[in-house]
């Protein structure tokens, strides 16, 4: 098994006669991973059983080459903000940390170095010795993130983070979560936001069903999608002028003026339509302002393979 | 020498024994326990209270009163009632709190995990009985005034004392264990303690070879007074101390040993419980 990556083998998770996933296989790459899919489709059993909080029935499953049944070398690469919103009774934002530190070993001293600078990283050291019960949601979701990453995980597994966040708090963590994959690390994201996915991640898991329908970088992904053409956004002075060109060509599907926007095209042949577009910009001498593709995106690549409304619960 | 693993884990049990120490003593769920163990002293300062007169002066039926008070309510009910409420929630209660997971997330073997709070447990109870067990033994004897007081603090006063104490101690270890793996089995670990506890009671009507399948027949070998157990106890050969001793042990450790092959399979799955 890979020392560098999250492997799942031929996984499947059943809860009694219900399935929770089904036949996964997965490699997950360094760097931030999106995680996204509907309620109930298996998003958090996928993250329990990469973190060990569930077994599964079939199949084996590895982070970064070790096991979920070794504990104690597995907790040491990895950290798990779950969807949960409990935590011990009658703790404060600090002791929370310092219990779970004193678990990693660390001696009291180097236990509260650390517990603050994880405090000071979200943002909480005037609440550090409050009790938690007395937090505000987003104030829980922050220490759960502290909690995750306290011990500098090389994997970070993170369930909905940003829920209860305000936006300044959403940027703020968004960034963590950049710097953290910028440095190496795993960091495995799942969000019912997909505009937060498409923005933070680097490659994307998709799930429906407990089954895989797509995993990779979205543009990749988007290509592989052969049912729906490609979109292209189009930008330009002459807008009726280019259409009426790109109407001569086989794999134009669809060109639609928009107001304000300029050009919808859409293409069943991505590099041909670029090629064919350069030799029309020449021909005509139209002024071309951007050429972007409108729907390499999470949320459209989302909308070909689900086609369902997402939730903001948990799966 | 200590390898910097074994330094580690005990380490780790450390943290987690005295963590359970304090959910076990200071949250709000210990009121139950100590309402519990709270009952026998409200007893026995209504028995000061209400004595007549006649019987303060006479504290020789001390002894023989808090033999029997020890047997039928403490040992049976109070002990074995605080150590299921106490042992049934070191994991069943972080369940139903849905904590449980961050304990799961640290780096230690679930064997750890297991004694860690075994352990935790083990001291908590043992404070609260022990002190309760205590407290209990002076308001027996308090009332008798001067007779009472030359009765408590002479040897064999404190020879007793110091024998109940082994005897709830050991109880701790023993109903400890089976509750903590009680609470790692059924979704409702009440029902079986319950269930238990008859089987315990019954036990001085059970021929001797069911005997040996209850704890209290061998708690009770400790015990420095013995107390009448009805017309209808069959009697057996009293256990000797080492054999009483090494059978508490062994089945204590089967039952931490049982419950740390259960905790290796522990999923959290807080909505299935």
């Amino acid at each position: 098994m890979s020392t560098t990556k999250i492997v799942f083998r031929d996984v499947s998770k059943f809860y009694g006669e219900v399935l929770g996933v089904n036949k996964v296989n997965l490699e997950v790459a360094p760097g931030l991973t999106g995680l996204v899919g509907p309620n109930g489709s298996g998003k958090s059993t996928l993250m329990h059983l990469m973190t060990g909080l569930l077994r599964p029935s079939r199949g084996e499953v590895s982070v970064l080459g070790v096991s979920p049944d070794c504990p104690e070398e597995l907790f040491r690469l990895v950290g798990y903000c779950t969807q949960y919103d409990n935590f011990p009774n009658g703790s404060t934002g600090l002791s929370f940390l310092r219990f779970a530190l004193a678990l990693h070993g660390y001696s009291k001293s180097e236990a509260d170095e650390r517990a603050w600078a994880a405090l000071t990283r979200v943002g909480l050291t005037d609440a550090a010795n409050r009790r938690i019960a007395g937090y505000s949601k987003g104030m829980r979701q922050r220490i759960k993130l502290a909690h995750a990453h306290c011990h500098d995980p090389q994997v970070l597994v993170l369930d909905e983070p940003l829920n209860g966040l305000d936006p300044m708090g959403r940027a703020e963590m968004i960034d963590l979560f950049t710097k953290l994959a910028k440095e190496g690390r795993h960091v495995i994201v799942s969000s019912h936001i997909l505009h937060e996915v498409d923005v933070i991640s680097d490659g994307v898991i998709m799930i429906h069903g407990g089954a895989i329908v797509a995993e990779g970088e979205i543009r990749e992904v988007r290509g592989e999608i052969t049912s729906h053409p490609i979109q292209v956004l189009v930008r330009c002075d002459r807008p009726h002028v280019v259409a009426s060109r790109l109407f001569e060509l086989e794999h134009i599907v669809e060109v639609r003026i928009v107001q304000d926007e300029g050009l919808l095209v859409s293409t069943r042949d991505a590099p041909g339509f670029f090629n064919s577009f350069n030799r029309i910009v020449i021909d005509t001498g139209v002024i071309v302002e951007t050429v972007a593709p409108a729907d390499e995106s999470v949320h459209a690549v989302y909308d070909y393979l689900i086609g369902e409304g997402l939730g903001g619960g948990s799966s | 020498m200590t390898t910097p693993a074994q330094l580690l884990r005990r380490r780790q049990v450390f943290t987690l024994a005295t963590h359970e120490v304090r959910r076990s003593l200071f949250s709000r769920r210990s009121l139950a326990v100590y309402l519990l163990v709270g009952m026998p002293l409200a007893l026995m300062l209504l028995r000061a209270f209400f004595m007549p007169g006649s019987m303060r002066a006479d504290a020789s039926h001390a002894t023989t009163e808090f033999a029997e008070v020890f047997h039928f309510f403490l040992l049976r009910f109070v002990v074995f009632f605080a150590n299921a409420m106490i042992f049934v929630r070191l994991f069943r209660g972080e369940i139903l709190e849905k904590s449980l997971h961050y304990t799961l997330l640290a780096p230690l073997p679930r064997t750890v995990l297991v004694i860690g709070k075994y352990l935790g447990g083990v001291l908590s109870a043992s404070l609260i009985l022990v002190t309760t067990t205590t407290l209990t033994y002076i308001l027996v004897y308090l009332p008798h005034g001067s007779a009472g007081l030359q009765l408590l603090l002479s040897g064999s006063g404190i020879a007793n004392l110091a024998s109940y104490l082994l005897i709830v101690v050991l109880a701790c270890f023993a109903y400890g264990a089976l509750f903590m793996l009680a609470g790692l089995f059924f979704k409702n670990p009440m029902v079986p303690a319950i269930l238990f506890l008859g089987w315990e009671t019954l036990t001085p009507f059970l021929p001797t070879f069911l005997k040996v399948l209850s704890f209290v027949h061998y708690l009770v070998s400790f015990a420095p007074v013995p107390v009448s157990l009805g017309a209808f106890a069959l009697l057996a050969r009293p256990v000797s101390w080492w054999i009483a001793l090494l059978a508490l042990f062994i089945s204590s450790t089967l039952l931490v040993f049982a419950a740390s092959r259960v905790a290796r399979h522990l999923e959290v799955t807080y909505s299935a419980d």
